[in-house]
């Protein structure tokens, strides 16, 4: 018997599954840009209440109203903090860059970073302040060192805020910072302005964070 | 895009085009489905080849249901071949001899060999083979028998299916049964019938002088001998008529259904790739289609592995802190494309089942299969490369 091959069944086949697969992608692409909007947006309305903060400090400096100031303040740098694990995740495991709303976030971390500042100065708040410099590029200790700053802040009794900046995306504010405490490396960790411009073990770390 | 991400894509597209051509094949094949050819009146003359190895608790049922056969007794000739038993095997087939049944003894040798040992004793123009602990219905004779007007069909096989029954593990297998039986039937469109399973097949016997008799050292050599009658060109039907229908027993525990498995599974992708050189045009759809489709599914069951394997392993230090948000952040393409495949699954689960009119199975039976014992048995191919790498041996 002479033996055959269905060739248009295996075409058809991949046609419909080609057909499937797209509009699989299609949909999977709008989710993805509708979940980039979206913490758009709350980067934008976090903006604006860090703003409302700000402007409420300039106006008001009396240290009665500190726990108001700090209360608020916290409350939105944690959502800040939890955007950014947002957008990192979309970043590492979904592969959707979008280097706007990263830059964005940046500004974000910016003012809320000059907000903890001024609460330091006008409330005698011991936050402890951590600029973070990474790479996504050439940087085998950056993961680690991203894991073991967290760990050593969950472990701390202190209240310790990181801004995690990325280095090599061409943000300004990311940038000016790393100008500010010439941090030329990767990893750099900026503990209350101090720079340290190499991988910090979680010892080290946590010794910093007790201070 | 990353080798990750190619990978994703990969298994992702073969999953989805894997489904979409077993439903297309039905789709196409719907009518014939449904057709058999009818006997005529042909009465050719049948050995039924029985060997058997410890199978005292099951053989008479078996040997029962050949007596009953819807057949001329004297078109037929039924033979044990008793393989070493320890057991009193030999005896209750010996009670079967004064209504016909031969009965031999010989030294443990594997079932490959006792299939050829009773293969020569046969005299018939056919030659079924059939396990000790099978049982058959009275009409299967009659019903594989007018496959063989074409020339060129060498080998027949029956339903094969298990009892409904109330054990869970059974009741999965009975599942599993039905969609092997549904796949082999739209397998042998595109003459690509993988097996000629031991519970029941029936073959001209003059294909044993034109591709050889059972080898005598394969963990699965019923498929290994199929793979031959491919190779040589010639037809396997398939058959999922009821009134056909042959009846196996399958394992009743998780641990022997395993081995079982293991078993098959090693057995048939050592065969597959001694027969790797069927990769070519001139084997059809099965050289081209069937053998590749083996590899690929292994291999994609192994990247798979991988890929889990990876995400666990390189989990995100910070998604502790979005658990809820990074779930609904994780859906994307292969999410999606893989709801549908798991839906398209569901369709072929539920298209494959209801073919078979009157098998009744319960909806908790079909969802834990689906959603349970589908994956539970995939990871007989871990157990297989354990079992590969560790060189375990062959037995019954």
């Amino acid at each position: 018997m002479e033996r055959k091959v269905s060739w248009p069944l295996y075409l058809t086949a991949f046609v419909i599954s080609a057909i499937i697969f797209i509009a699989g992608i299609y949909v999977g692409t709008i989710l993805d840009t509708a979940q980039v909007g979206s913490l758009s947006s709350d980067v934008n309305s976090l903006s604006r209440e860090l703003s409302t903060v700000q402007v409420l400090m300039l106006s008001e400096e009396d240290p009665a109203f500190c726990p108001v100031y700090e209360e608020e303040f916290l409350k939105i740098d944690s959502e800040r903090e939890k955007l950014g694990y947002e957008l990192t995740y979309l970043e590492e495991q979904k592969n959707v860059n979008s280097p706007e709303l990263k830059k964005d976030y940046f500004i974000l971390e910016a003012q809320s970073y000059f907000l903890a500042k001024k609460l330091q100065e006008v409330c005698q708040d011991d936050s402890i302040l951590v600029l973070y410099f990474y790479s996504n590029d050439d940087c085998p200790d950056c993961a680690q060192q991203g894991a073991d700053i967290l760990s050593a802040r969950d472990a701390s009794s202190k209240n310790v805020l990181i801004y995690s900046f990325d280095g090599d995306l061409g943000s300004a504010m990311a940038e000016g910072f790393m100008t500010q405490y010439n941090v030329t490396g990767y990893p750099s960790v900026v503990i209350n302005g101090e720079t340290h411009s190499s991988y910090i073990s979680p010892e080290e770390l946590s010794a910093e964070f007790s201070k | 895009m990353d080798l990750i991400q190619a990978l994703n894509f990969a298994v992702a597209f073969f999953m989805v085009y894997m489904t979409v051509f077993f439903l297309l094949l039905f789709v196409k094949y719907r009518r014939e489905y449904y057709t058999a050819p009818e006997w005529k009146g042909q009465t050719p003359f049948i050995s039924i080849v029985v060997p058997a190895y410890n199978e005292s608790g099951l053989i008479e049922k078996c040997l029962d249901s050949l007596l009953k056969l819807d057949y001329p007794r004297d078109k037929l000739e039924i033979i044990v071949v008793n393989d070493g038993s320890t057991d009193d095997t030999e005896a209750k087939a010996r009670k079967y001899e004064p209504k016909g049944v031969k009965v031999f003894t010989k030294e443990n040798g594997g079932k490959g060999a006792a299939l050829n040992y009773g293969i020569k004793k046969a005299t018939g123009e056919f030659v079924a083979t059939m396990d000790a602990d099978s049982h058959a219905t009275p009409y299967v004779i009659k019903e594989l028998v007018p496959y063989f007007d074409d020339p060129e069909v060498m080998a027949a096989t029956p339903s094969i299916k298990i009892s409904p029954n109330n054990s869970p593990i059974k009741e999965f297998q009975r599942i599993e049964y039905l969609m092997i039986l549904f796949s082999r039937k739209l397998l042998s469109y595109i003459e690509s019938v993988p097996v000629t399973p031991g519970p029941f097949s029936m073959f001209r016997k003059v294909v044993f002088d034109k591709v050889g008799m059972f080898d005598e050292d394969n963990l699965v050599e019923d498929q290994e001998i199929a793979m031959r009658i491919q190779a040589g060109h010639f037809k396997i039907r398939s058959s999922v008529e009821e009134r056909a229908t042959v009846y196996t027993d399958p394992p009743d525990n998780i641990n022997d259904l395993l081995k079982q498995r293991v078993r098959w599974q090693r057995g048939g992708i050592r065969n597959y790739w001694k027969y790797r050189y069927l990769v070519k045009s001139e084997f059809g759809d099965y050289g081209m289609f069937f053998i590749p489709l083996n590899f690929a599914t292994l291999t994609a069951f192994f990247i798979v592995l991988a890929l889990l394997l990876n995400s666990f392993f390189t989990y995100s230090y910070y998604a502790q802190y979005i658990a809820v948000e990074s779930v609904a952040m994780s859906v994307n393409v292969f999410t999606i494309v893989g709801v549908f495949a798991l839906l398209m699954s569901l369709v072929w689960l539920y298209v494959a089942v209801s073919s078979f009119r009157t098998e009744k199975i319960k909806l908790k039976y079909l969802l834990l299969f689906m959603f349970f014992y589908w994956y539970l048995m995939m990871s007989y191919n871990i157990l297989m490369a354990a079992a590969e790498i560790r060189g375990a041996k062959k037995t019954w």
